[in-house]
């Protein structure tokens, strides 16, 4: 739906290994859905499942990557809804709650996100998935029984910067974000997200006191509270970026790595503070249908396919869950891919159990020091 | 006259201010929307239709923007007899607790729409409804129902009840001093009315959001969505179709029945 | 040419028994019901809404377990008691309502002599000009129009690169208090001009003429003509204005910067991103509450508006 000329061409470029990929993916994935057949009778088809995806580039991937070769692997269509997945959360539990069938098949949702639906006891367990056995520690789930969440992939809060504005060199710190020059021209997540961590870092404190102590983390965003920065979701990051309203930011790579598509120049690191890693999964609702349900685990076990990994996170520029996936050209060696354990050892990870429990408190004090 | 000139002059300074205030934006997206290049700037690089190719491409667009159609015509044939009711019923009687009963209609306005929205998927969700379209209808017209009532009681100071009691002692009865004289009297604010109520459940976002899914969702939902990831200028060159047909119903309105019904005053 | 020959039209045999049918469904005897049966159907279409406000009151009594992010079973204040005492809400509650009576203020003045000159004018092109570009930007989605604003008036905007050629240096004029005020007022303009048309419309321009005649001057025959006559439309299109920028959730968040929360946002945060229910529900009704109370004020100081003027016309 947004094609535009980066895009197009990685689109081609997609196409075309799609083309070579769907011998392999078709023989692949027939073998996996072969297994389950030779057990039970297929499940009917539906004449679509329908996919929860965020907008944009986003979408584009996972069409790419999964849904497109799914499509023709089953002859099952997939449709894609748009809605945030903050949005899709109610309606989800909603549906759960009033025994309703819930309004999509599949939720793409942030780990966070989702481990809140699965603390709460909407979301299937996914532990029987043959293509399971072939990912790596990424995809499970920390803090959670069985695989009521696959993870797909990983990504790094990186400290994103506009090289013209750092004519001494790229950032070292968190804390070059307190410079004067600056002042006005940095950007975080509104609610913080991605930035809690490093700061209580920056602030002098220690990551095993988060939960317990995180005043050097609240100390340090009350300096930051002092330059005045502009607070957004994920595409006002690429639009501020590209409008030239901010020189810095904590966010996602995949958001600055947009804004490069569209020609501005900028890079980004991981401090010496470390930075913040996450994951996003895929988790099917409760209430499908049997037949639906059992499409739903084909389409996430498809993928977990490395073939399906591959297009998918080549446009996202993400590291995924399977092992000898390719990074894509522009970011081998980047600090937003990590791969090696020794790109790991300057990430910071926390169980999503700890945040999902802390989220709002921090979430609460973040606001009440940046809205006062 | 001086006087006039310098009436003349205020008004105009203030008409003028704010027409700039209201197409200042709506310029820049027409302009942004044959932009060659991928986002959105003004004024744009280079001239291209390329936006309005991509856009003529997407059959979703196309079904979301007829159930957006179906959704607004639900909302307003619900809000017209509603809301004229409704708004002759407080601006001509005296009615008991009526600020305690305008106070209950304003409540589609004092609740922040994510609570009505909340608040209407659990009410539609235990009856079974979500997922269609007349819900979605209902629920526009709900939330904007207090303008289609004050566009009606504030048309209402055209009501002479002299004029009804004389077709009363002309021996008018009830129903015909309703259809002659009273619904004559509010119609500019029913067709005002009407219009808002219309154009804003074609384009409402926020409630509709919580109330449609992926098979029936509305183009406002669709545009606010893919919005949340990035701004391109294929968004641009679907306001500015959403533009056009307003405009050509519009005009079709006005070699109907012509806008200055609207306002004239007789 | 038929027609004419019968001396009592079809339409009015028609009118003759839709006539008797409502007499006998409503006889004259039930006549002061009339009002209150012609506003049940609205009472009913609100009460949807009511319905689901009972459901949001159930949620504002439990609190969220975040270790199976459900509510509790059992009910409790402690919502409620957050809510009024952590100076966040406050911070938030104290922006929004001055902010919405400030946005009121500067629509009023702004759609007061738009509507005066749209209903006056004797050029039916200029009223159709005027009505149109009332009705245009709604047809730009409010968030797409934010970001028609983001060039204008972005650090790289229009506006800076004209004041660039005239030496001075770029300013921010977004994302503060004022750049949402003045969002939220480019929004509600065509709302309040709507609602103040229909009650200028009803001015008799020959009382203007009158007094003008008599000696007024303009400034005069405005305020002591045309604004009291206008009277319930101003304060009818001033709820309109209160209410919608009081709950607005959008213009704050894209205008804002992500610092200039209003209510609305604090709600939207507890439902979309903590899932919080019971907080974003109590948040709701406290601001349901405030909302009422500041409509009752409105009605008790310049009376109810459009409704009251069959008593309070002179």
């Amino acid at each position: 739906m947004m094609p535009n000329d980066k895009i197009l061409s990685a689109q081609i470029r997609r196409r075309t290994l799609l083309g070579s990929m769907a011998a392999v993916g078709a023989s692949a994935g027939l073998s996996t859905l072969g297994v389950s057949k030779a057990f039970a009778q297929e499940p009917e088809k539906p004449s679509e499942i329908i996919v929860r995806a965020w907008g944009g580039s986003w979408v584009d991937s996972l069409k790419a990557g999964v849904s497109d070769s799914f499509t023709k692997m089953t002859g099952i269509a997939v449709r894609h809804d748009l809605t945030e997945d903050n949005e899709i959360q109610p309606k989800v539990w909603a549906a759960v709650a009033q025994g309703r069938v819930p309004p999509i098949h599949i939720n793409w949702d942030t780990t966070t996100n989702a481990t809140k639906s699965a603390l709460r006891g909407v979301t299937e367990d996914l532990s029987d998935l043959p293509n399971l056995k072939n990912t790596t520690d990424l995809a499970k789930p920390v803090g959670l029984d069985g695989y009521p969440i696959v993870n797909t992939y990983g990504y790094v809060y990186v400290l994103a910067y506009r090289p013209s504005a750092f004519p001494n060199g790229a950032p070292k710190s968190w804390k070059d974000l307190l410079d004067p020059k600056l002042k006005g021209r940095i950007a975080l997540y509104n609610d913080g997200i991605g930035f809690h961590f490093p700061a209580q870092v920056a602030g002098g404190g220690k990551l095993e006191d988060i939960p317990g102590n995180m005043q050097p983390a609240w100390d340090f965003i009350a300096k930051i509270k002092e330059q005045q920065p502009l607070l957004g979701e994920d595409p006002d990051f690429t639009t501020w970026f590209q409008k030239g309203e901010i020189d810095a930011a904590c966010t996602i790579s995949t958001n600055a790595r947009e804004a490069r598509k569209n020609g501005i120049e900028l890079a980004w690191v991981v401090p010496e503070e470390g930075a913040k890693f996450d994951t996003d999964g895929l988790w099917i609702p409760k209430g499908l249908p049997e037949n639906e349900l059992y499409w739903a685990k084909q389409y996430i076990n498809h993928a977990l396919t490395k073939e399906a990994q591959q297009v998918w996170l080549d446009g996202l520029g993400l590291p995924g869950v399977v092992p000898g996936l390719t990074p894509p050209a522009d970011l081998v060696g980047d600090p937003s891919y990590p791969t090696t354990e020794e790109d790991f050892k300057h990430l910071i990870r926390i169980s999503s159990k700890v945040q999902v429990e802390n989220e709002s408190q921090w979430f609460a004090k973040f606001k009440e020091i940046m809205q006062g | 006259m001086t006087g006039s000139r310098s009436k003349s002059i205020v008004i105009w300074a203030f008409v003028i201010t704010a027409l700039v205030m209201l197409s200042a934006p709506t310029v820049v997206v027409l302009g942004a929307s044959f932009t060659a290049g991928n986002i959105i700037t003004f004024p744009p690089e280079g001239l291209s239709l390329k936006w309005y190719g991509a856009i003529a491409q997407a059959s979703d667009l196309r079904q979301a923007f007829v159930r957006s159609l179906i959704v607004a015509t639900i909302c307003t044939l619900i809000a017209i007899p509603v809301g004229t009711l409704a708004g002759i019923a407080l601006s001509k009687y005296r009615v008991r607790f009526a600020r305690t009963i305008q106070i209950y209609l304003l409540l589609p306005f004092t609740i922040p729409l994510i609570g009505s929205g909340i608040g209407m998927m659990l009410v539609f969700g235990e009856m079974g409804a979500l997922g269609k379209l007349w819900p979605v209808g209902i629920a526009t017209c709900v939330i904007n129902l207090p303008f289609m009532i004050w566009a009606v009681t504030a048309s209402a100071s055209n009501l002479s009840p002299d004029l009804e009691l004389a077709a009363a002692n002309c021996g008018a009865p009830p129903l015909q001093r309703f259809l002659y004289i009273t619904l004559p009297a509010v119609l500019p604010g029913i067709i005002t009315g009407s219009l808002l109520m219309f154009i804003l459940a074609l384009n409402e976002f926020l409630v509709s959001l919580l109330l449609v899914d992926a098979r029936s969702v509305t183009l406002p939902v669709q545009i606010y969505n893919s919005i949340r990831s990035i701004i391109t200028p294929d968004l641009a060159a679907i306001s500015v179709v959403f533009i056009a047909c307003a405009g050509v119903a519009i005009a079709l309105l006005d070699r109907l029945v012509g806008l200055d019904i609207f306002l004239k005053s007789k | 040419m038929r027609h004419s020959r019968a001396a009592y039209p079809l339409t009015w045999r028609v009118m003759d028994v839709l006539e008797r049918l409502a007499a006998a469904v409503w006889p004259s005897s039930f006549q002061r019901g009339l009002p209150y049966l012609m506003l049940l159907p609205a009472v009913v279409l609100v009460g949807l809404l009511v319905l689901g406000l009972i459901q949001i009151g159930d949620s504002s009594l439990r609190t969220l377990d975040t270790s199976t992010f459900m509510m509790s079973e059992n009910y409790t204040l402690a919502n409620y008691q957050r809510a009024l005492s952590e100076k966040f809400f406050a911070t938030v509650a104290g922006r929004s309502l001055v902010g919405a009576v400030i946005v009121t203020v500067v629509t009023l003045i702004f759609a007061f002599p738009y509507a005066y000159l749209m209903v006056r004018t004797p050029s039916s092109a200029l009223r159709k000009f005027l009505l149109v570009a009332l009705f245009l930007p709604f047809f730009i989605g409010q968030v797409v129009r934010a970001y028609g604003w983001l060039i204008i008036l972005g650090n790289q905007g229009m506006v800076n690169e004209a004041l660039g050629l005239v030496g001075v240096p770029p300013m921010r004029l977004l994302y503060n208090y004022p750049a949402v005020l003045f969002g939220l007022v480019q929004y509600m303009l065509p709302f309040a001009v709507l609602m103040l048309a229909p009650a200028l419309t009803a001015i008799p321009a020959e009382l203007e003429s009158a007094a003008s005649s008599l000696g007024a001057g303009w400034v005069r025959t405005f305020r002591h003509v045309v604004l009291p006559l206008a009277r319930p439309g101003l304060v009818g299109a001033g709820l309109v204005v209160v209410t919608l920028s009081l709950t607005d959730f959008a213009i704050p968040a894209i205008l804002g910067g992500g610092s200039q929360d209003f209510i609305a946002n604090a709600i939207y945060d507890q439902f979309f991103r903590t899932s919080d229910q019971g907080l974003g529900a109590t948040l709701s009704l406290l601001l349901v509450a405030v909302g009422s109370i500041l409509v009752g004020v409105v009605f008790m100081l310049f009376g109810a508006g459009t409704l009251a003027m069959g008593d309070e016309r002179k």
